[in-house]
């Protein structure tokens, strides 16, 4: 039986690693650049696309091309959103977000490994402890950036439409929740690349093999034998262009990504086990 | 298993560790009981910082069984009990020395406040309260190394493993570091690697000699007087000494074991005056100067002689 000492995992001691990490990007004065220039691009981002977009889709001359461009697309249910802004925000947020996951929790473990900082900590906590504590660290943080972005989109709607204000908080609750599911599996993959790999530059140029290079592989491999295109589900975000339109979703859109996030934290959890400090 | 087993901290039976390169440990065993500094002795590549590293969990023996405190190592019964300065493991550049030793403090259980206080504490113990909100960035490599060893003081953990502790402090501080060593000794049980074999010999009571991954012998250091061996240290080059030494009847053998220095093997015997101060009246009938006497065999000629 597998019993949770087995896991050793212990709340307090991973609540002591969440919040080093919160430290590290709220913190320090790395970490604030890194913010800074995180809200200088989605201050743009709010400020030129988002902001003048809203006057272009919901001018009547506008409107049909819109809905004939984003019918194309799959997009049109998007227009029937109350609060324009949030739809334009959407767009950009469900594809940068989980590029910016990537990037931002590339370096979980594996410069503290190099270092031999973890062998201060694993004298410490266990290893599922460090790759947990890590991973909701990082979890943490971009849930933290991307509900500080989609308040500043209600914020901006507001602005325009005071009227606005309860359909645009309760819609970002639900883009919250549907960006967070987005992110987790990135997340996850960059704690497990981190398991193995030895910095976080090589971690960035591996996981462009693998998004690169490794769909292409899977495409020769389907060539060959159909049943490899199950292979994609080895990609965070193979559901992400089903999920954009928000149509005709149902759970397997979500259940996808959860079931990523487990899988390769078990992977990591194996190789963090096995690993030399 | 519980953590009360006597006072035996560490038992290590039959480990072998295989690298891909080579065989680090072959069918090493010993154990190692609450007390004394333990000395962990041997050549370059001889197998100690992989003993360490199993010993601290880093890394998993290829075979055998490795139990501290009755726990598997990297268990979590160990945290808090098992403290280490592994060799060449850096802080984080990025925060303050102060933030990452209160890390570790909460880690082991202690709230904000005593971690705050074991961290100045443990700093000040290695007498660098000093530089407790500076960067690592910013110390010596000598500093950073007494910090690390600070880190493994937090929370007066049962075993304190130090690997190489004093290698690269001027000689203060490294004489301060095994005062400290020498003080916390009996609450806290150290274990210690080194090529200073003075060093050792003056903390520890225990020997773990490892040569190729062999424990080649696990001996204690004698208590007792042993007065079947002297070791004498003289101030010049003598010609003839051994000649002349052996001229006292008691004197079987005299061994130049380096520079000055002679390994004197004696044979007891009650009837006449005691031997070290025949020695030293014949040292003060020739004038000659010596710098130590030493009851027995150094650490070092015990190994390597």
């Amino acid at each position: 039986m597998l019993s949770p000492h087995h896991f050793q995992l212990n709340i307090w001691r991973i609540w002591a690693l969440i919040k080093f990490e919160l430290i590290r990007l709220f913190f320090t004065k790395r970490g604030m650049l890194a913010v800074l220039a995180f809200a200088t691009a989605w201050f743009i981002i709010l400020y030129y696309p988002v902001n003048s977009a809203v006057s272009i889709v919901s001018s009547e001359g506008f409107k049909d091309m819109a809905k004939q461009m984003f019918g194309v697309l799959g997009l049109s249910e998007l227009l029937n959103w109350p609060v324009s802004e949030l739809a334009l925000y959407w767009l950009i947020a469900i594809y940068s977000f989980p590029v910016f996951a990537l990037i931002a929790s590339s370096d979980q473990t594996c410069a503290d490994r190099t270092r031999g900082t973890l062998r201060f900590i694993s004298l410490r906590a266990s290893r599922n402890e460090i790759l947990f504590g890590r991973f909701l660290g990082q979890v943490l943080i971009i849930s933290t950036l991307i509900l500080l972005t989609l308040l500043a989109t209600v914020v901006m709607a507001t602005w325009r439409d005071t009227s606005l204000f309860i359909p645009a908080l309760t819609k970002s609750l639900y883009l919250f929740k549907e960006l967070l599911i987005a992110v987790l599996p990135f997340i996850a993959l960059m704690a497990f690349f981190n398991s193995f790999l030895r910095s976080a530059k090589l971690t960035a140029v591996i996981t462009l093999l693998f998004f690169g290079l490794g769909s292409i592989f899977i495409s020769i491999l389907e060539y060959q034998a159909p049943i490899a295109i199950h292979l994609n589900y080895l990609f965070p975000g193979m559901q992400l262009d089903a999920v954009v339109g928000q149509q005709g979703l149902d759970m397997s859109h979500y259940v996808i990504p959860l079931i990523q996030t487990v899988a390769y934290l078990t992977l990591a959890s194996i190789f963090m086990k096995r690993s030399a400090l | 298993m519980s953590i009360e087993q006597g006072n035996n901290l560490i038992k290590v039976s039959n480990v072998n560790k295989l690298f891909p390169s080579k065989q680090a440990l072959k069918n090493v065993s010993f154990e190692i009981n609450q007390g004394a500094p333990v000395a962990l002795v041997g050549p370059n590549g001889a197998g100690k910082t992989t003993l360490f590293s199993i010993l601290c969990g880093y890394i998993q023996q290829t075979s055998g069984e490795v139990s501290i405190m009755g726990h598997k190592p990297g268990s979590a019964a160990t945290f808090g009990n098992l403290a280490a300065l592994p060799q060449d493991a850096q802080l984080d550049p990025r925060f303050s020395i102060a933030h990452q030793l209160k890390f570790y403090g909460q880690l082991q259980g202690f709230n904000r406040k005593k971690s705050e206080y074991e961290a100045e504490r443990t700093l000040d113990l290695v007498g660098l309260k000093e530089v407790l909100n500076e960067k690592p960035g910013a110390l010596s490599h000598g500093m950073r190394k007494r910090v690390t060893i600070a880190q493994a003081l937090i929370g007066e953990p049962k075993i304190v493993m130090l690997d190489e502790a004093t290698a690269g402090l001027d000689p203060l501080h490294a004489r301060e570091i095994r005062e400290l060593v020498a003080s916390l000794s009996g609450n806290t049980t150290f274990i210690l690697s080194s090529h200073d074999l003075s060093e050792l010999e003056r903390l520890c009571q225990q020997v773990l000699y490892l040569e190729n991954g062999v424990l080649k012998e696990h001996q204690t250091l004698a208590n007792e007087v042993d007065l079947s061996y002297i070791t004498l240290r003289m101030a010049n080059v003598i010609p003839d000494f051994e000649q002349v030494l052996k001229s006292i009847s008691q004197i079987s053998d005299v061994k130049n074991t380096q520079d000055k220095e002679y390994l004197i093997s004696v044979t007891p015997n009650e009837n006449t005056l005691p031997i070290d101060i025949q020695i030293l009246q014949l040292c003060h009938d020739k004038n000659w100067q010596y710098r130590q006497m030493i009851n027995g065999k150094t650490l070092e000629n015990q190994l390597f002689s």
